[in-house]
């Protein structure tokens, strides 16, 4: 089980995809967002977020994700999740993240939305 | 500017309060307003830099700045002089009643911190401050009443998922991993007790010990709250948490976490969690109680297939019917007290003629009688075409049964041959009960032991005896679940109440009598299960 977060991003051509692996946690959603921002500053404003290897998040990693949603709302961009494990969308959804950054159950799925 | 508005304070002018009021009107505006408001503040008093910041949750967070300086995300009062940025300037801060503050230099060059105060733009600030701060909280409530959903949610789930399925190792995997997440903590380990210890299940984020006694000083308590933790738990971890899995205050197991986060690092759990923490525990219980229940179902059925398996095998092993002998009436029966037993019977005619008789009673009952019944069954048909009827045959045979058996393990065996031609019987008793010949004219002779039990002793002697069967003679050979079988008032049946069946019914056909027996048994026992392996041999010559 991968527990502290591992990232990677795919620059591609007018939108980036962040990998997710291990806890979105404090650290880890911190991680995230440093992505996010640097990839905002280099001028994406279409972010999709890939928790296929996220299990587990806490209110800590979610507060970091709420807070790069609204960045992204500021910036006019587009932010989306895919592959989420059930247990994660439902929290998702509770917590009303999805009222403002689409869950697409697979990457192919993402990609195409959030592109067009 | 719209009829009946505030006057501006002086010195703005008519656009930019009426750009105010414009941002003041806009859906989440209060961030723009407040930045806007701190730069026509700084303006105004020819400050180079000014910044706000939130009082959120105790910690001062920078909640808007304006002017070159760089500016620490967090507010820190204590370093002296004030003069985070490192710039040499005098920084100073103003409380301001919304509860945040401004921070700007120098304070000497914008008036006394009381001018300040009631400056109508130093006002305005405060006022929007104020709004942005109601806003914070307002959003962080809904994120915790959200969040409260969350967790009611989860444990709803992780119940459902319990009733739903016995795969022990994904329920402790689903429970430890929200327990974690749902308390925000770093780490976590589920321990389950077997036998008289705590051992390690599943962890995460790091390392856990592998085991904990169950006594271990110091771990109850803090368990219940009132002691420190055991060092190594989770070793590094600063704040712990754990609670024991239990049911019905029998424990199971303990699900513990460490180092609640927030967004400034890690700190101590607030007394709620442990509410929280306690209500996984008990959804593991209960998921670790179903799964202990569904193994031990499984091996029972198991157990129970493999008796089924043993009790054919076994019945394999004795006579199916009796053979025929020329001049006699034979026949055997054998009901264990369980599904398998340690009584023994087997009846068979040799190439010349001669038949052989075998009553044997292994000690004990069960699976570990039966295993001794086989070794018995294959060694004597071995040992009979070897060595033929006689004492040889009983001291190789006690000598092999002495080396494959428990030390504690004995056979009372009573072995008969007869030549039906003649009549001759000779036998040999180790140690068994004596068998009944009831003769034609109503004497009683037995057949009694000439020799200790089988595997008792190394050098064991055994001697050979004979008799004639005369016309009309009946022959019982029987196991003391015969004579022994109980009645309510724990009175045995006896070997009277044998011989009176056999001679009530001693000229009937022998499966009459042996029914005979059956019932008077039965009957005796008045619907007590049976206590012992009921082992019958008859044998009559024809008048």
């Amino acid at each position: 089980m991968t527990e502290s977060l591992k990232l990677t991003v795919d620059r591609r051509d007018g939108l980036a995809v962040i990998y997710t692996e291990g806890y979105i946690n404090n650290q880890g959603g911190e991680e995230i967002a440093k992505a996010g921002y640097k990839l905002i500053d280099e001028g994406y404003k279409r972010l999709l977020l890939n928790l296929a290897g996220t299990k587990i998040v806490n209110s800590i990693g979610i507060s970091i994700l709420i807070e790069i949603i609204e960045k992204m709302i500021e910036i006019d961009g587009k932010l989306g999740f895919c592959c989420l494990t059930p247990t994660i969308e439902k929290t998702f959804q509770i917590m009303g993240l999805t009222q403002y950054a689409p869950v697409f159950s697979n990457e192919t799925e993402a990609v195409a939305q959030l592109g067009a | 500017m719209p009829a009946g508005a505030p006057s501006p304070p002086a010195h703005l002018s008519s656009q930019t309060w009426a750009e105010l009021l414009g941002l003041a009107q806009e859906e989440a505006g209060e961030r723009a307003m407040l930045e806007r408001c701190l730069e026509l503040w700084r303006e105004a008093h020819g400050a180079s830099t000014a910044a706000l910041y939130l009082d959120k949750g105790g910690a001062l967070e920078l909640e808007a700045a304006s002017g070159p300086a760089p500016l620490p995300a967090l507010f820190d009062p204590r370093p002296e002089p004030l003069d985070p940025t490192g710039s040499g300037a005098a920084y100073g801060w103003l409380p301001l009643a919304a509860g945040g503050l401004l921070y700007t230099p120098p304070l000497a060059a914008a008036g006394a911190a009381g001018a300040l105060a009631g400056d109508p733009l130093t006002l305005l600030l405060a006022g929007t401050l104020k709004n942005c701060r109601l806003r914070h909280e307002l959003k962080e409530q809904q994120f915790q009443v959200n969040y409260r959903v969350v967790e009611l949610e989860s444990l709803y789930d992780v119940g459902l998922a319990v009733a739903a399925t016995l795969d022990r190792e994904r329920l402790s995997e689903e429970i430890l991993l929200r327990a974690v997440s749902l308390l925000d903590a770093r780490r976590g380990a589920l321990y389950v007790l077997e036998g008289e210890r705590y051992l390690l299940d599943r962890t995460f984020g790091g390392e856990a010990a592998a085991s904990f006694e169950l006594g271990e000083p110091g771990l109850a308590a803090f368990l219940t709250g009132t002691g420190d933790p055991p060092p190594d738990l989770l070793p590094g971890a600063r704040y712990l948490l754990a609670v024991p899995i239990a049911i019905e205050s029998s424990p199971r197991g303990l699900l513990a976490v460490a180092d609640k986060e927030s967004r400034r690092g890690v700190g101590p759990f607030p007394v709620t969690n442990r509410r929280t923490l306690e209500l996984f525990a008990n959804q593991a219980a209960i998921a670790l109680e179903n799964a202990r229940l569904h193994l031990q179902a499984i091996e029972k059925e198991r157990l129970e297939s493999e008796m089924s398996l043993a009790a054919e095998i076994q019945r394999q092993i004795l006579p199916h019917g009796a053979p025929a002998v020329p001049g006699f009436q034979l026949c055997g029966w054998n009901r264990p007290a369980r599904q398998v037993g340690g009584d023994y019977y087997d009846l068979f005619v040799r190439d010349d003629g001669r038949c052989g008789l075998v009553v044997g009673d292994v000690s004990g009952k069960g699976m570990p009688a039966a295993l001794m019944v086989s070794t018995l069954h294959s060694a004597l048909r071995l040992l009979f075409d070897q060595t033929g009827f006689g004492p040889t045959l009983l001291e190789r045979l006690n000598r092999h049964i002495l080396d494959s058996s428990a030390a504690n393990k004995f056979i009372t065996l009573l072995l008969a041959q007869l030549d039906p031609g003649t009549g001759d019987l000779l036998y040999l008793n180790a140690g068994h009960n004596p068998g009944l010949l009831l003769r034609r004219g109503g004497e009683v002779v037995e057949l009694g032991s000439s020799g200790l039990p089988l595997g008792l002793l190394p050098g064991s002697r055994f001697q050979a005896r004979s008799l004639i069967v005369a016309p009309g003679d009946l022959l019982c050979l029987y196991t003391d679940g015969i004579t022994e079988a109980e009645s309510p008032r724990e009175e045995e049946f006896g070997s009277a109440r044998l011989l009176a069946t056999l001679r009530e019914h001693q000229d009937q056909p022998l499966p009459v009598l042996l029914e005979a027996i059956q019932e008077a048994t039965a009957r005796f026992s008045q619907g007590l299960p049976q206590g012992d392996d009921q082992t019958l041999v008859l044998l009559r010559r024809d008048p």
